[in-house]
């Protein structure tokens, strides 16, 4: 069983848990339609750089649990403005995954077998 | 060049995108990420008000509301060339915040909802994990006072039921993922609110500030707490649920519980996390504490804990049943618990297993608590 991008020993943690039955999660995308390029691990986008959080935490993809978040928080931040939401069909097999910091907050660690894009949906705003 | 220093991480999405930071002389600010430059991410910063940033985390303010009234005196740009562990410079802006195009947009809150519950409210506000319980002794039937020995008993034991919960669920974890715990202090809680309003109320908040994920190590404690509490009216079912938590945390709720009818009190508690949508609450009134106590005291070896130790035996007084032995960490003694093992034949130098209960009992009026170990086996290791 292998990751989308080498993780460190002990990543995911064992809080981190298996997709056993499907669920959606939103992930904010540059892309129309999105590219694997939306998919990236801030470690992945940033080889050299010093983050705030564990190693195994800059692997991993954020996502939230609720739509809502995505919509009507991140959306709002500078950051990620012109971005769309990509609602993503979780399953088994897509990897594991964590809630963090805020509560619909989560990590996810996907699997390098899972097709992403193939499981991605473009949501109107 | 003024620099200030991340402090909490309020608003998470593939890095901090919302975060708190201090200046060197406690001024506080709000930063919030905005494109990159040069690959490095960038940060619009501005001072912010306290009070101001008390009613963003609670979720009554919007974040562009609380930066557009800050940034009326400056505002700044910080590049995290070195992450956000390292200080970060403040290189002032010149333009009006409003024409930057950095603001976010309107309507960016950290809670849907604000909170109605002083537990949640607080936990919010400070950004950390609260909890707030309550007692009415008699003295405080007819106004807002409580006796100094109920209150510092009340504390003590709540604080002391903490510990031993935390330490239970501590050793549910797996070795690995207890060592990935920092857990210094973990389980140790401040007043911060010593006599709220209402009831004679007093609000704690967690000592140690939530770890890089937002999670307080006190909620795996706070979460225990909740079960043994479910049932207080029901004592067979209560019965049920602290015998399976068995050991010092069982022996600390029992303590609790004697305390609260000695003191003629019930409590009510109620804690949160910033990030929950309502408080867990639980309580015990005065006339469920006693049936509580008659059935948990009938229990035998309640609060004790199986403890094995192996090293050199230090010390064999068959006559009065005391014991020591050196073990890996340092000399243990005790003795043989009644209707236990002899001491007879047991070498000094001799290296053996132990196995032993450990109990607690409270040193009278301290609040202490004094550990036995009572030897229950011996065998030559």
């Amino acid at each position: 069983m292998s990751y989308r991008e080498p993780l460190p020993e002990g990543c995911p943690p064992e809080a981190a848990e298996e997709i056993p039955a499907p669920r959606e999660v939103f992930r904010l995308v540059r892309g129309n339609p999105p590219t694997l390029n939306d998919f990236k691990s801030q470690r992945a986008e940033k080889p050299e750089a010093v983050f705030k959080v564990s190693e195994c935490q800059a692997r991993g993809l954020s996502v939230f649990a609720e739509r809502r978040d995505a919509e009507e928080r991140a959306l709002r931040l500078p950051r990620f403005r012109g971005c769309s939401i990509c609602r993503v069909t979780l399953q088994d097999g897509a990897g594991r995954i964590q809630q963090t910091f805020q509560p619909s907050h989560h990590t996810w660690w996907p699997l390098a077998a899972f097709d992403i894009l193939a499981h991605c949906g473009l949501q109107t705003v | 060049m003024k620099t200030i220093r991340h402090t909490t991480t309020l608003f998470y999405y593939d890095g901090p995108q919302v975060f708190e930071a201090r200046d060197a002389i406690g001024g506080h600010y709000v930063g919030v990420m905005v494109e990159p430059q040069g690959g490095e991410d960038r940060y619009l910063v501005a001072g912010v008000a306290p009070e101001r940033l008390r009613q963003f985390r609670a979720g009554t303010i919007d974040l562009r509301s609380l930066l557009t009234e800050a940034a009326n005196e400056a505002w700044y740009l910080a590049t995290a060339a070195a992450g956000l562990d390292q200080p970060l410079t403040l290189v002032p802006q010149d333009t009006g915040l409003t024409q930057s195009g950095l603001l976010p947009d309107a309507g960016f809150v950290l809670h849907d909802r604000p909170a109605e519950e002083l537990a949640l409210r607080e936990a919010r506000e400070r950004n950390n994990l609260v909890l707030e319980i309550a007692a009415d002794p008699p003295e405080a039937a007819e106004e807002h006072r409580i006796r100094v020995g109920t209150l510092v008993g009340l504390l003590g034991h709540v604080q002391l039921m903490v510990k031993h919960a935390y330490g239970a669920a501590l050793r549910e974890l797996s070795p690995d993922n207890r060592r990935a715990i920092d857990k210094t202090d973990a389980h140790l809680m401040d007043v911060v609110i010593p006599a709220a309003a209402g009831s004679f109320r007093v609000v704690m908040e967690a000592a140690k500030t939530p770890d890089m994920l937002g999670q307080s190590e006190l909620a795996r404690a706070l979460q225990r707490l909740d079960v043994l509490f479910e049932n207080a009216g029901n004592p067979q079912k209560a019965l049920a649920k602290v015998k399976a938590h068995r050991g010092h945390l069982a022996g600390a709720y029992l303590r609790l519980l004697r305390f609260l009818v000695q003191h003629k009190t019930g409590l009510r508690y109620s804690w949160a996390e910033p990030g929950f949508a309502k408080s867990n609450n639980r309580a015990v009134t005065e006339a469920e504490a006693g049936p509580l106590v008659d059935m948990l005291s009938g229990v035998s070896n309640l609060g004790g804990e199986s403890v094995t130790l192996v090293g050199a035996c230090e010390k064999a007084n068959r006559g009065t049943g005391a014991w020591g032995l050196l073990t890996a960490d340092g000399v243990c003694s005790g003795k043989v618990k009644e209707g236990g093992p002899s001491l007879e034949g047991l070498k000094i130098g001799g290296n053996y297993k132990f196995s032993c209960i450990e109990e607690i009992e409270e040193v009278e009026g301290t609040g202490r608590e004094q550990r036995t170990l009572y030897l229950i086996e011996h065998e030559p290791a």
